[in-house]
């Protein structure tokens, strides 16, 4: 079976400054892949090289077997859907979902059948002006749909919309993808879209992928402690070990014979789900943590204890 | 809400009045077009519509301020397009604004000095060798093709094209360009589909104001024109000064019909523009 899209060994570098390096990965037909990693470390940047808007410095993306590294924008078959809908403001909903696949020569009919599948077939000829956001980005994805492209990037595709419209077009859109098994990026900096949205994740930091696995595995096994950080299940005890958090207690007999122990303090106490969470910074490690919380306090000095068979090397799958 | 609305037109009664006075010498003008020996006639338009010198003219002034509005145009298009990064900064703007700065006359003044027969060019190109007489050189000024008017009026509009067309190409997004490229377009899709929209109604007001100058406007045509055939300000102002005063009433005509002309372009554009997709294009929906 041949892989929708391999990207091997892809570099960039402005000027001195290195934006991705050594960055390699593989999408099969119909797999989504959400990529998360912090604002401003590069990930528009990777998303803009596999839509050909950039150059990369080294390396080569290789599209259904046919290597594109080379091809421009306009003859690749990716499309991109923006963090701002950007639809034509002066087309109709209709003229805006058609534009590319009437600059392909593709079957129009194909693009009516997607005003219906967003559910926007009454808005037809009505401009831009008159959608709300969630309804804008919609025909935004059908647009970029209609050129039936073989992989679709979104780069935070909902980070102008409200949070509750936000969670919405999450799963509407992962099931619109699922269905029609379309090969896809998802770049994200919220760990939870990256969740809900990806079949696989793969965290972004420093230009590279630190980690590339599904989110148990992840979770499991944690590559490094970037990954554990970010994921946030995980005590970072140092570069080499860390313990999840459902084997840190806060007293000594939940924790078994000879626990470790790290002095601690409760910075603050928020509810999740009804439940009591303590944020909790850990002096010794400088680390902070969240865990459920009952007899403590804003302020409170308190001792955490893990038990020593709990504590793990890191090391999962690495890419 | 009622006292609000009185308060508001009130605050309108100063330039009212103001205009009470141009409005008191349109209507006048109006009036005494229509009329011979105190009697309301349209003996004067048809007089005019008769006379081969005004349609020769109208169809001079038409030819030349149209030729000279979109030659403007399209340079300042051209120029805005390629440039609007280094244009957005302080002294290259400075530069190209410049000829804003002088009056119409003097800018007229200043193409006759340097391309007419005996001018810096000419005298230049002489000295260089390449023309033996001043009599080689074309006749760009004072010609009966209105290139002396046209020359000075690009000139002097382009700068006007770039200043109102620079906002606009600063505000559009340069990720609709990016986007055109991911869905397969290439430069003339970008063109047609992110620009065009969004500099037309800008280039209709910037092209209805050249027009409607460069049509009227006396002092270029009278410094850089021929007597025959000569721009309908030239014509109008040789009937309204002329030896008899009988022509007066024709030049109010010819004024007249000039407005309308133009009154009748601008709702036309103003009707296109207020198309549903052009009203959507400046984010309105209804």
């Amino acid at each position: 079976m041949t892989l929708t899209l391999e990207v091997n060994q892809l570099k960039k570098q402005f000027h001195d400054k290195s934006i991705l390096y050594d960055l390699s990965f593989e999408l099969h037909k119909g797999e989504i892949l959400s990529i998360v990693g912090p604002s401003g470390s590069g990930k528009t940047t990777l998303l803009r090289i596999l839509a050909g808007l950039e150059a990369p410095t080294d390396g080569s993306i290789v599209m259904q077997g046919k290597n594109i590294t080379d091809k421009k924008a306009n003859k690749r078959n990716v499309s991109l859907v923006f963090q701002q809908p950007l639809l034509f403001p002066h087309m109709t909903v209709k003229e805006n979902i058609r534009y590319g696949a009437k600059i392909a020569k593709k079957d129009l009919k194909k693009t009516d059948q997607l005003l219906k599948s967003i559910g926007l077939e009454l808005y037809a000829d009505h401009y831009p002006s008159e959608l709300s956001g969630g309804q804008k980005q919609r025909v935004a994805l059908a647009r970029a749909m209609a050129t039936e492209p073989d992989v679709i990037l979104f780069d935070e595709p909902f980070s102008s919309l409200d949070p509750k419209l936000r969670q919405e077009m999450r799963y509407w859109v992962r099931q619109f993808l699922v269905e029609r098994s379309i090969t896809s990026i998802f770049v994200t900096h919220d760990i939870d879209e990256a969740m809900i949205m990806g079949d696989r994740i793969a965290l972004f930091h420093e230009g590279t992928f630190q980690q590339i696995d599904r989110l148990s595995t992840l979770h499991e096994a944690p590559a490094n402690a970037f990954v554990a950080r970010f994921l946030g299940g995980h005590l970072v005890i140092d570069s080499d070990h860390y313990a999840p958090l459902s084997s840190c207690y806060l007293s000594a007999s939940d924790a078994g014979e000879d626990p470790r122990t790290f002095e601690a303090a409760v910075q603050q106490v928020t509810y999740q789900n009804g439940q009591a969470i303590g944020h909790i910074y850990v002096d010794e490690l400088n680390e902070k943590v969240s865990l459920p919380i009952k007899h403590f306090n804003h302020n409170d000095r308190i001792k955490l204890y893990i038990a020593k068979s709990m504590i793990r090397r890191f090391g999962g799958s690495h890419l | 809400m009622k006292s609000l609305k009185n308060r508001t037109s009130l605050l309108l009664l100063p330039s009212m009045l103001f205009l009470l006075l141009p409005l008191y010498g349109m209507v006048a003008a109006i009036h005494q077009s229509f009329s011979v020996n105190n009697q309301w006639t349209l003996q004067n338009y048809i007089q005019l519509l008769e006379s081969e010198r005004f349609v020769a003219s109208t169809i001079f002034s038409l030819k030349t301020s149209l030729a000279a509005t979109l030659i403007s145009l399209v340079i300042g298009l051209l120029l805005t397009r390629y440039f609007y990064t280094f244009l957005e900064r302080n002294t290259p703007r400075l530069m190209v604004w410049l000829p804003m700065l002088f009056p119409h006359f003097v800018w007229g003044y200043m193409v006759i000095l340097v391309l007419s027969e005996t001018g810096v060019v000419s005298q230049m190109l002489q000295a260089a060798g390449w023309i033996s007489s001043s009599s080689e050189f074309p006749v760009w000024t004072r010609d009966s093709q209105g290139i002396g008017i046209i020359i000075t009026y690009v000139w002097k509009e382009v700068p006007f094209v770039i200043l109102m067309l620079l906002p606009v190409y600063s505000s559009i997004k340069s990720e609709y360009h990016d986007l055109v490229k991911t869905l397969g377009g290439n430069r003339w899709h970008r063109f047609k589909t992110v620009e065009w929209p969004h500099i037309l109604p800008v280039f209709i007001e910037t092209f209805l104001i050249v027009f409607s100058f460069t049509l009227a406007a006396y002092e270029v045509p009278a410094l850089l024109g021929t007597t025959f055939p000569e721009m309908l300000s030239v014509l109008s102002y040789d009937w309204f000064y002329g030896s008899s005063w009988d022509d007066r009433p024709l030049a109010f005509a010819a004024m007249v019909l000039l407005s309308l002309g133009v009154i009748l372009l601008t709702a036309a554009a103003y009707l296109f523009l207020n198309k549903k997709r052009w009203k959507a294009m400046r984010g309105r929906s209804t």
